[in-house]
């Protein structure tokens, strides 16, 4: 038996060391990915409280996702959320990233700094604007005082009506010196004769941005959106967890949070996993629609 | 690299000299253009920056005086804050159960990712396409959407409340990205420089370990800088499967401790720039490497 397992292990044929190699990561990948992946749809057509036996519903989760007020109202922020998120994201991204691309006084040290927020953790960048945002010492109310608008004051987190809104300013907070510094890499590829040739032939600014920087930055455009798509619909689940909870009466709920009460709190495994699935599908649906669309968008150009 | 060809500066920095540095600030720039672009930047800088200094001079002043003082500076030093702050939330234990967690994952990460990319790179084999569209999808399946069936997975498995079980998930949702990245720089190399090895009669293992793992450094550090940052500012799957207070990593640690207490907010200021100063200061120094490993994700499209 040893001999034949040093005898294989000695073979030095592609396939063989292939297997080798790729067994460790093959294992990872089946139990923390695929496995979990196929084990989750099965779980959503069932109803399951996570102990007991589950039982076979079909797709009626999926159904009932459609008439739950409390999905359709999480599915709907979510929405707002994507949409605000990536029109913030790229229009301040680029508008940055433009700015940066100057011959600025102090380059470098500017392009880090507005870095910084990126590789803050979503919880500390939560606390940080919970605090920001708190009504009694609270940085922005404060502001306001100061500047004499304290018209403008306001319960940013505890109003229903803007609760969301102030949610999604921290999250552009966050990632815009990441979208900016994707852009500012596009941008220096725009080689300068193409601009020096425009200003020759007398085009202003706004001209030669609107028909050399965007056409010739859509494909940057198309990364940053796709990029800030998925990350829009779930990985939002830190910042409303730390900020609101999803909170006050589920004006912030997104679907991940609903999602993870619904397991945790509500011990409704079947339908929580639904939840998933339909947001992974609603994902999906739009990078595809969005890559049409951009690709429809090339051509007219 | 082939995927960073794209973003390659094309136009050259010319050497720095402070004459030409001034003429190329100004040059052709009317005053008010010069007012609009720093006066924009300032903005930037302050709306950036200005929030992590308020936790910064927030953290030495007393109870009263945060609410008392709000955005000024602090009139003494609290330094007490910071070790009331370190003892009360247990600053220490976090700390160790992030290293602990993020070391762990990261070594299994590389260990397990850069095998599996060289045999996907360099070796021939049936069903190698296969693989990579599997890789490939994958990616575009974000991992938080089946969260219920993982963390059944890694409860059956007895993962939960374990640092090394929540490690080996990390890894493992971490594996897809890190074989394409790293397969990328594999098959960057030269095909020349493997089939010298292979005349002078080496196996495949050596020479993935003395030829090309030397090459390939800069996969191997873009990969522990994206895995470090997912990693160590996690949330979501600690939330889902560290329970047990005394293993909460560093996220959840400042949550709970936020959460847990009432209003002792200086505490909480100290304990955000305790937590969060080292990681902007590593930034910082290596702000270049950082930036790199972060857009990698971007452009790997």
């Amino acid at each position: 038996m040893l001999t034949r397992i040093t005898r294989i292990i000695r073979r030095d044929d592609d396939a063989t060391v292939a297997a080798f190699m790729l067994a460790p990561a093959a294992v990872l990948f089946s139990l923390f990915f695929l496995w979990p992946f196929l084990r989750g749809l099965w779980i959503s057509l069932t109803r399951w409280d996570g102990f007991s036996a589950p039982v076979f519903i079909g797709v009626a989760n999926y159904a009932k996702l459609l008439g739950d007020r409390l999905f359709l109202g999480a599915l709907e922020n979510n929405l707002i959320f994507v949409v605000l998120i990536l029109l913030l994201k790229n229009v301040l991204g680029l508008g940055l990233a433009i700015l940066l691309d100057r011959a600025i006084f102090l380059r470098g040290p500017i392009r880090a700094a507005v870095f910084i927020p990126v590789t803050l953790s979503f919880a500390a960048t939560g606390l940080l604007w919970s605090w920001i945002y708190n009504p009694v010492f609270g940085l922005l109310n404060a502001a306001l005082d100061g500047l004499g608008l304290s018209a403008l004051k306001l319960s940013w987190l505890g109003d229903a009506d803007i609760a969301l809104y102030s949610i999604i300013v921290v999250d552009v907070w966050k990632w815009l010196g990441f979208h900016a510094v994707i852009y500012l890499a596009g941008l220096q590829t725009i080689p300068d004769e193409l601009y020096e040739a425009a200003r020759i032939d007398g085009a202003g600014a706004v001209k030669r941005f609107r028909h050399i920087t965007l056409p010739l930055m859509m494909p940057v455009v198309l990364i940053n959106i796709i990029l800030g798509l998925s990350g829009a619909f779930v990985r939002n689940f830190d910042i409303v967890q730390v900020l609101t909870q999803g909170g006050p009466n589920h004006a912030t709920e997104v679907v991940m949070t609903y999602m993870v009460k619904t397991a945790f709190q509500d011990g409704n495994m079947g339908y929580a996993s639904a939840m998933g699935y339909a947001l992974f599908l609603i994902v999906a649906l739009s990078c595809v629609l969005l890559l049409g669309l951009m690709r429809r968008s090339k051509v007219e150009m | 690299m082939e995927h960073h060809s794209s973003i390659r500066p094309a136009r050259a920095q010319p050497p720095f000299s402070s004459h030409l540095f001034w003429k190329g600030l100004l040059a052709g720039r009317t005053v008010s253009e010069l007012v609009l672009v720093y006066g924009l930047l300032a903005i930037v800088l302050v709306e950036t920056l200005y929030p992590l200094l308020w936790v910064l001079s927030g953290s030495l002043k007393t109870k009263e005086e945060v609410i008392a003082n709000v955005w000024g500076l602090p009139s003494g030093f609290a330094w007490q804050n910071y070790t009331e702050a370190w003892r009360v939330a247990g600053i220490g234990a976090r700390i160790l159960n992030s290293v602990v967690v993020t070391a762990t994952a990261l070594a299994l990460l590389l260990l397990v990712a850069t095998p599996a990319a060289y045999a996907l790179s360099r070796l021939r084999f049936r069903g190698r396409n296969v693989i990579l569209a599997l890789v490939v999808a994958a990616m575009l399946i974000p991992p938080q959407v089946m969260a219920i069936p993982l963390f059944m997975t890694a409860r059956d498995l007895g993962l939960v409340n374990s640092r090394i079980g929540i490690a080996i998930i990390h890894a493992a949702s971490n594996l897809p990205l890190s074989i394409f990245i790293l397969r990328s720089f594999f098959l960057s190399l030269p095909a020349e420089l493997e089939d010298a090895a292979r005349i002078d009669g080496a196996s495949r293992l050596q020479i993935l370990g003395k030829v090309m793992l030397p090459l390939i450094r800069p996969g191997l550090a873009l990969v522990t800088i994206f895995g470090f940052i997912e990693i160590w500012n996690d949330f979501f799957l600690a939330f889902l499967l560290l329970r047990d207070p005394a293993l909460q990593t560093i996220p959840l640690g400042l949550v709970a401790f936020f959460q847990q207490y009432g209003s002792m907010w200086n505490l909480y200021f100290a304990a955000l720039a305790m937590t969060t100063l080292p990681v902007i200061i590593v930034f910082v120094l290596m702000q270049k490497q950082f930036i790199a490993g972060l857009t990698a994700g971007a452009v790997k499209s």
